[in-house]
């Protein structure tokens, strides 16, 4: 390696070592400190009962409805934003970034207000005679969904959106030119295209959903936790670090075994330009 | 197919007019080349035949139908852009498919056959499995013609088609392209900047400038009898000498009689091809003849160029290398036309 590379690479290194690998290596360390020494009494600890594997399972489903939604809202967002007029796109990437800019405590109470008892959405569908005064999504996985796709969506929608740049207009032309209508160049030419965006962006959003414990906390309450709530539990509440560490330990599998596969798909896809 | 007709065709983009009051019958089976300078309107107006632009006014018809606000993809025409647009993302047999499937021409086997058929044709059997990335220019470029025609369309659009290619290979592919022309018939209009393509491509040129129609006419024709000043000057870069008729003689600038011009009376301009110039000590019997003082030499092979100051303008000459040995930059000699070749423009 020439020394220039190295002096580059070296910071990264070197961060990446303090705040990232050697963490791990702790965590998995703690993971598997047992009593007798080397063990897997916290792994044992964990599926000794359902509810533990139950918070995984509820993580894993919402992380998934989370990407999906974000997808599905994010990606034609996206194109939209590609096709508008310039000043049009800076607004609509102010307003889509506008929710990462606020604390992410601040943005949930403004959930719960909209969301609670008597809130905005409750007052607003009692208004139309579509539900009673009570309705409420507090506590609901449709609230923590909610309030998750408010704040992932600008993950998707940005890389969505350069990919969708980088694709040369003259292609969606020449299908037209050639017999498809807009929704099947869409199919057969933007999605396809678009492709490597939409897989980076579902996993940094799977990712995120996956590790947050904030917005499902406050929205979801104490009655569907999720696995970053429990580990943030243990290591502030109960102090059992050990514990905590496994669950880490099991959450960061679950991601690493819904990721890559699709992570390889996309590369698989991604191969074929 | 069918004849093509363009009735009063006007595209504006906010303050910009890019083509106006363009009228224009194209017959069944011409090749016809759109000629002019970037944003004359040529491109413009091969989007608005082929749906990716909707006209201001005008109408487009194609045959009997009027075609003016059908969408793109209702049309059933042919193109091939000039980055050729081949998706980066399909074999090169899916890419043949793309049109056939779209226009539900046949079962998968009737199109799988019709693609070997287009793949023979442009000496590319075996190589349908390959992507666009990994062909060469000169493939791709090939791969997208047969993109266009595979479908049948009864109107082939080229935007500038050959222009990412290497000199070499766009001298063959222009002749592949009038071979293709004449073997199929199909009625072709190609869009370009190079007017030595649209002269050696065409049966029509239709010289364009400035969103309007400046000249149609058969390659000689529009070469020969340039209708005006643009015309000339761009087809060939002709000189235009000032000139001035009184009662039927003609005057250069600085005075000289060139001869007898059957022309009104007053200023014209004498169009002066650069091959119509001759350098000599003294004008051969029939020629027009001014005094000229040569500027500068450049030697460039067979021919050499040649620039002259004569009557108070600069004139630009080319002349075989040898007929211009002996004779250096500051030297003076006759400049001698033949005044009834030249037209007024």
């Amino acid at each position: 390696m020439k020394r220039e590379t190295a002096l580059l690479l070296a910071p990264g290194v070197l961060v990446l070592t303090l705040g990232f690998v050697l963490p791990v290596l702790r965590v998995l360390t703690l993971a598997f400190d047992a009593k007798t020494g080397f063990g897997l009494d916290n792994f044992a600890r964990f599926f000794a009962d359902s509810f533990y594997p139950l918070v995984a399972w509820r993580t894993v489903r919402l992380s998934l409805v989370i990407t999906l939604v974000t997808a599905l809202f994010g990606a034609p967002l996206a194109l939209v934003m590609a096709r508008a007029p310039r000043w049009l796109r800076m607004a609509l990437i102010v307003v889509v970034v506008l929710p990462l800019m606020t604390s992410v405590v601040v943005r949930t109470f403004g959930w719960l207000v909209i969301l609670g008892r008597g809130g905005l959405l409750a007052q607003t569908l009692a208004y139309f005679d579509l539900a009673g005064r009570n309705f409420s999504l507090m506590h609901t996985e449709t609230g923590v969904v909610l309030a998750m796709v408010q704040v992932l969506m600008p993950f998707v929608t940005l890389t969505v959106l350069s990919t969708l740049e980088k694709i040369d207009p003259r292609l969606e032309e020449a299908a037209r030119v050639m017999g498809a209508n807009f929704w099947t160049t869409l199919r057969h030419v933007v999605v396809p295209l678009a492709m490597p965006g939409l897989v980076a962006g579902s996993l940094l959003v799977f990712a995120l959903s996956a590790s947050s414990f904030v917005t499902p906390g406050l929205i979801g309450g104490v009655r569907l936790p999720v696995l970053g709530a429990t580990i943030y539990q243990q290591v502030t509440g109960t102090l059992d670090w050990g514990f905590a560490a496994a669950q880490a330990t099991l959450l960061l599998i679950l991601a690493l075994v819904v990721a890559l596969p699709y992570a390889q798909g996309a590369r698989r896809a991604g191969a074929s330009r | 197919m069918a004849q093509l007709r363009i009735d009063g065709l006007t595209k504006r983009f906010g303050a910009v007019t890019a083509l106006d009051a363009v009228d224009l019958d194209i017959p069944d089976g011409a090749f016809v080349a759109m000629l002019g300078p970037s944003g004359c309107g040529k491109t413009t107006l091969l989007r608005c035949l082929a749906g990716l632009e909707r006209p201001t006014s005008g109408t487009i018809r194609l045959g009997e139908a009027d075609i003016t606000t059908l969408p793109p993809e209702r049309r059933g025409l042919g193109m091939m852009f000039q980055s050729y647009a081949l998706f980066p993302h399909m074999r090169i047999r899916e890419n043949l498919r793309f049109p056939l499937k779209m226009r539900g021409r046949g079962d998968a086997a009737a199109q799988d056959a019709k693609i070997d058929e287009a793949l023979r044709a442009i000496r590319m059997e075996g190589m349908g499995d390959r992507y666009p990335r990994e062909i060469s220019g000169g493939q791709q470029q090939r791969v997208a013609l047969a993109r266009a025609i595979i479908a049948d369309p009864p109107l082939l659009l080229l935007d500038e088609p050959l222009s990412n290619l290497d000199a070499q290979l766009r001298k063959q592919m222009q002749i592949e392209l009038i071979e293709l022309h004449r073997r199929i018939g199909l009625t072709t209009i190609l869009v370009t900047h190079d007017q030595e393509e649209a002269l050696s491509l065409a049966d029509l040129v239709v010289l364009m400038n400035a969103g309007r129609i400046e000249q149609i006419g058969a390659p000689r024709d529009i070469y020969r009898k340039p209708a005006t000043a643009f015309a000339a000057a761009f087809l060939g870069g002709a000189n235009l000498l000032d000139v001035v008729v009184e009662n039927g003689l003609a005057r250069a600038g600085d005075g000289t009689a060139l001869g007898p011009l059957a022309a009104p009376d007053g200023p014209r301009r004498l169009v002066l091809r650069q091959e119509a110039l001759a350098l000599r000590d003294a004008p051969r019997p029939g020629e027009a003849t001014l005094a000229a003082r040569i500027v500068a030499v450049a030697f460039n092979g067979a021919t050499s160029r040649v620039v002259v100051e004569a009557a108070g303008q600069r004139l630009e000459l080319t002349v075989p290398a040898a007929a211009i040995e002996g004779r250096a930059a500051g030297a003076t000699a006759q400049l001698c036309f033949i005044l009834a070749d030249a037209p007024l423009v």
